[in-house]
């Protein structure tokens, strides 16, 4: 039952290390490879973590031969707009972390603002402290973390939890990785106004809003789990759905495709349901989105 | 080579006709005999004489541990005969053992008085043992309901109660019989108490056989006893016990003497299984009543349970003995002085210590027993054990024992203290490093070499009894290994 | 003296990184684990004030330790201890209780006997420390 020990030289220290066999030992190619399969497009985001896993790979190379460093450190931003893959990361970040004996255990414990800040004088420091606790020996995922930063309110009791994540992080290096989670520019104002926080996060991955064509792809990958299907004519529509959504407002990548696929699963069904008297549905009828279904959407008519 | 002796005989009139009938065609045979939920089962080893049918065997020992007789009687009819029958239902050969039988026997709950072990055990042992038709035999484990379970108090503190109550969690208790047996005086026999408990141990132990006796009466004991407890419990912080023995020979002396060790403050007191079941379940009873633990010596016990082929498992005794309602009971160590198999020891520690007791044939355990939430009983080990096998002790037998050290203190080359410092302290490193995730088995001697550097008793504990074990065959086993077809 | 309750007491105190150890063995055995803490160290003062409530849902020690160092921090002249509680079904109690901090001078207890009858005593242990009112006990 002995926990893996992260950082603990018990051997003396070889003169030369096998990079390939420290990375195949790692098993972190396995996680890579779920990161290229699961996400569509995010080119940028998995190129930087492909560098960040090589940077600790050979931070791991040099402690074993004896160039002994401080804990290097790993807390991260990941910005950009919603439903850009920012929660998924976090978790595939963890199980990375982990493999490469950086953190003890793979877990992420999410949170946003109302779970660490309280409602009154006294009851943020131990909401904190929970929360710190249970992401022990894993990683932190703090959503939207500007909202921690509120200065127009001088009954506000976030900078309370500010100060005491600022501890951890610094004290705490061994024990607990923080990722801070947002939109770009507001997490630059943070930062801006929060240079202690600045200094200690030393990776920042930006998550590019997906293309059209990404979108469209990820339309299909969600279907395809459904087991739904597009005809020709069907994805010719999406492809129009998807151009004239991401320019409207409030649009929310991934997690609108989703709303869009839901609501036009939904037209579907209805179109059988009228027709139900004139013949009985075969698997390909209950199958196949038309490009009906997807036009019928409200986007078209604004 | 015999002939099938015949069918259960339905016809009323043949089955009733006054003269001698083979028990199998009276039905205590009943191969298509399914148990009931509410039956108790038994099953016995049988070794038939020579000649002897072993299906006709089988129902002998069910007959003759329930309604038969030797002969037709016509007041059987005046009952509702079949119901009160019991079932011999299943007959197994031994393996590896020509001429040996294993025979399942269904009793109905209706046979027995709710709460009484006397009575159970009348029932089932009281008869048949000596019944001329059989060689050998032994009642190897036993079914007991919860229908029947519910009517019995079950271990009067159990395990999770006493160990609030001692305020001790996380590690095996100890303890350490009084040394010598014999002969000590009241003021004597305190001042060994006093070393014993100030060094480290939890308890130390009357023996079975110190009552009342011309070199001590039992009130001086008790008293000189308390004072040993009270100041070791003063010198450390720490709640102690000595088992004081009440055992007497009438109930009214036994009462005297428990009262009077509840009087002094006493956390536990101690009885011997010769005083009965009877007198067993009383004491339980009144150990109960008054928030006292109990501990049972199992002497003479190896008079029957010691013989594979005949008398009473001592996974049997030891079910009894919970559903009596002791809190410890004597049940092995493996690797010390007295008969122990290592797989039959397992079972009867499962028995003790384990709320539903899966069944194992190669732990002896026959049949699936829940115990329907009764107490946990504590297994005592105790007899020619040493620090020196503490990693043993602990792999073996787990967390929930008490570990009795008699010789192992007392004779430790620098004292008592010393003696009980050297076991304290063997056993708290084993359990550090156990928690940590070492290797007790294998890096026990290690880690006992390592925890002695800095403490001399345990050192010198250590070099006085490294080279003593006890490796003898034991004359009890378990007759199924993992590799053998195991017959359901 | 020392006081010897809990089950590492006869062995030298334990470092920082052996109490995680135990602790982690508790984590993953499924327990909660608690610190709790004491100026009273008689032998049947069953409850001792609690430092924040069982910490359920850990799974890590470096949390428990985080609180064990704010109690000590808090309390260095105190009793401390680290006590792990088991909800299954047969145990439904505490699995494991160890000392993590003492005061630096223990002077122990006094026994006090009465003389009954039948030559029987009573006896009343006292802690020396409590002589004095809570919190003013030790250092």
């Amino acid at each position: 039952m002995a926990e893996a020990s992260p950082l603990r030289i018990e051997t003396p220290a070889p003169d030369r290390v096998d990079l390939a066999r420290l990375y195949g030992d790692s098993d972190i190619e396995k996680t890579l490879e779920e990161i290229d399969r699961e996400l569509v497009g995010l080119e940028p985001v998995k190129t930087r973590i492909r560098e960040v896993a090589a940077l600790l790979l050979v931070e791991r190379a040099r402690r074993l031969i004896g160039l002994d460093t401080d804990p290097p450190s790993l807390h991260m931003s990941f910005t950009g707009n919603p439903g850009t893959g920012k929660t998924t990361v976090a978790r595939r970040m963890a199980q990375i972390l982990h493999r490469l004996g950086y953190v003890r255990r793979d877990h992420v414990v999410s949170v946003t603002r109302d779970d660490l800040v309280g409602q009154y004088i006294g009851h943020t420091a131990p909401k904190t402290k929970d929360v710190l606790k249970k992401a022990m020996g894993g990683v932190l995922f703090i959503d939207e973390a500007y909202y921690l930063y509120r200065p127009e309110n001088e009954r506000d009791y976030g900078q309370e939890a500010i100060e005491i994540l600022l501890q951890v992080m610094e004290d705490h290096r061994d024990d607990l990785v923080v990722i801070l989670a947002g939109y770009r520019d507001r997490m630059d104002t943070f930062f801006r106004s929060n240079p202690g926080m600045a200094s200690r996060v030393a990776h920042h991955l930006d998550f590019p809003d997906y293309t059209a064509d990404e979108l469209c792809r990820i339309a299909e990958l969600m279907a395809d789990a459904m087991h739904y299907r597009f005809d020709a004519e069907a994805c010719a529509a999406l492809r129009d759905y998807v151009v004239r959504r991401m320019a409207q407002p409030r649009f929310a990548n991934a997690r609108s495709i989703r709303n869009a696929l839901d609501r036009a699963r939904l037209r579907q069904a209805n179109r059988l349901f009228a027709a139900r008297a004139a013949a009985p549905v075969d698997r390909h009828a209950l199958q196949s989105i038309s490009a009906d279904d997807i036009r019928a959407s409200r986007v078209f008519r604004q | 080579m015999n002939k099938p002796m015949g069918r259960r005989i339905t016809d009323l009139t043949q089955r009733f006709k006054s003269g001698v009938l083979p028990y199998r065609q009276m039905g205590y045979w009943d191969p298509d005999y399914a148990p009931k939920d509410s039956d108790i089962l038994a099953v016995f080893r049988i070794t038939p004489q020579d000649g002897v049918d072993p299906e006709e065997a089988a129902a002998a020992v069910a007959g003759e541990s329930s309604t038969a007789t030797w002969t037709v009687v016509w007041t059987d009819r005046l009952t509702d005969y079949p119901h009160y029958q019991a079932k011999a239902y299943r007959l197994d050969p031994v393996p590896g053992t020509p001429g040996q039988y294993f025979a399942y026997i269904a009793y109905d709950l209706d046979l027995f008085e709710e709460g009484s072990i006397a009575n159970l055990t009348a029932s089932i042992i009281g008869n048949v043992f000596g019944f001329k038709p059989l060689k050998a035999l032994r009642l190897e484990d036993m079914r007991v309901p919860p229908h029947y379970l519910k009517t019995f108090q079950g271990p009067a503190t159990g395990i999770v109660v006493e160990r609030e109550r001692l305020n001790c969690f996380g590690r095996p208790l100890l303890g350490a019989t009084m040394k010598p047996k014999l002969g000590l005086s009241g003021r004597n026999y305190g001042r060994v108490v006093y070393e014993a408990l100030k060094g480290g141990l939890d308890f130390t132990k009357d023996d079975e056989n110190i009552n009342s006796q011309p070199f001590m009466y039992w009130r001086d004991r008790f008293l000189y006893c308390m004072e040993g407890v009270n100041k070791a419990v003063a010198q450390t912080g720490e709640i102690k016990g000595h088992y004081l023995n009440v055992t007497a020979a009438t109930m009214e002396d036994m009462y005297e003497r428990a009262e009077f060790a509840r009087d002094l403050g006493s956390v536990i007191i101690m009885i011997d299984l010769v005083i009965g079941y009877t007198a067993i379940q009383s004491m339980a009873k009144w150990a109960r009543r008054n928030s006292l633990i109990l501990h049972l010596h199992r002497a003479g016990h190896s008079t029957y349970t010691r013989q594979k082929s005949h008398g009473i498992s001592f996974r049997v005794i030891a079910k009894w003995m919970r559903m009596a309602g002791v809190d410890h009971i004597h049940a092995g160590t493996v690797v010390g002085k007295l008969e122990g198999d290592p797989n039959v020891i397992r079972g009867i520690y499962d028995t003790c210590r384990e709320t539903h007791v899966r069944q194992n044939l190669e732990h002896g355990i026959f049949f699936d027993q829940p115990w329907a939430s009764l107490n946990k009983l504590m297994p005592v080990a105790s007899g020619g054990i040493h620090a020196g096998q503490m990693h043993q002790l602990v792999s073996y037998l787990g967390e929930d024992v008490v570990l009795q050290f008699g010789g192992g203190t007392i004779g430790h080359p620098m004292g008592i203290e010393a003696g009980a410092a050297a076991n304290r302290v063997a056993l708290e490193a084993i359990i550090k490093a156990r928690n940590e995730g070492q290797d007790i088995w294998h890096d026990g001697p290690q880690i006992l070499a390592n925890a002695a550097k800095t403490c001399t008793p345990l050192r010198a504990a250590l070099d006085t009894w490294k080279d003593v074990t006890f490796d003898y065959a034991s004359t009890d086993s378990v007759d199924f290994v993992p590799t053998a077809t195991a017959a359901g | 003296m020392r006081i010897t309750q809990g089950q590492f007491s006869f062995l030298p105190d334990l470092t920082d990184d052996e109490i995680r150890r135990q602790c982690a063995y508790a984590i993953d055995q499924g327990w909660a684990v608690a610190v709790e803490f004491t100026d009273d160290p008689h032998p049947r003062n069953t409850y001792w004030e609690m430092w924040g409530i069982p910490m359920f849902d850990l799974k890590d020690a470096a949390g428990v330790l985080l609180e064990v160092n704010a109690c000590r921090k808090s309390h260095p002249d105190k009793y401390v201890k680290v006590v792990a509680f088991d909800s299954r079904k047969g145990f439904e109690s505490i699995r494991m209780c160890f000392i993590v901090n003492r005061p630096k001078d223990e002077p122990g207890f006094d026994l006090a006997r009465t003389e009954l009858r039948g030559r029987n005593v009573g006896y009343a242990i006292r802690p020396y420390a409590a002589v004095r009112p809570a919190g003013q006990r030790y250092g």
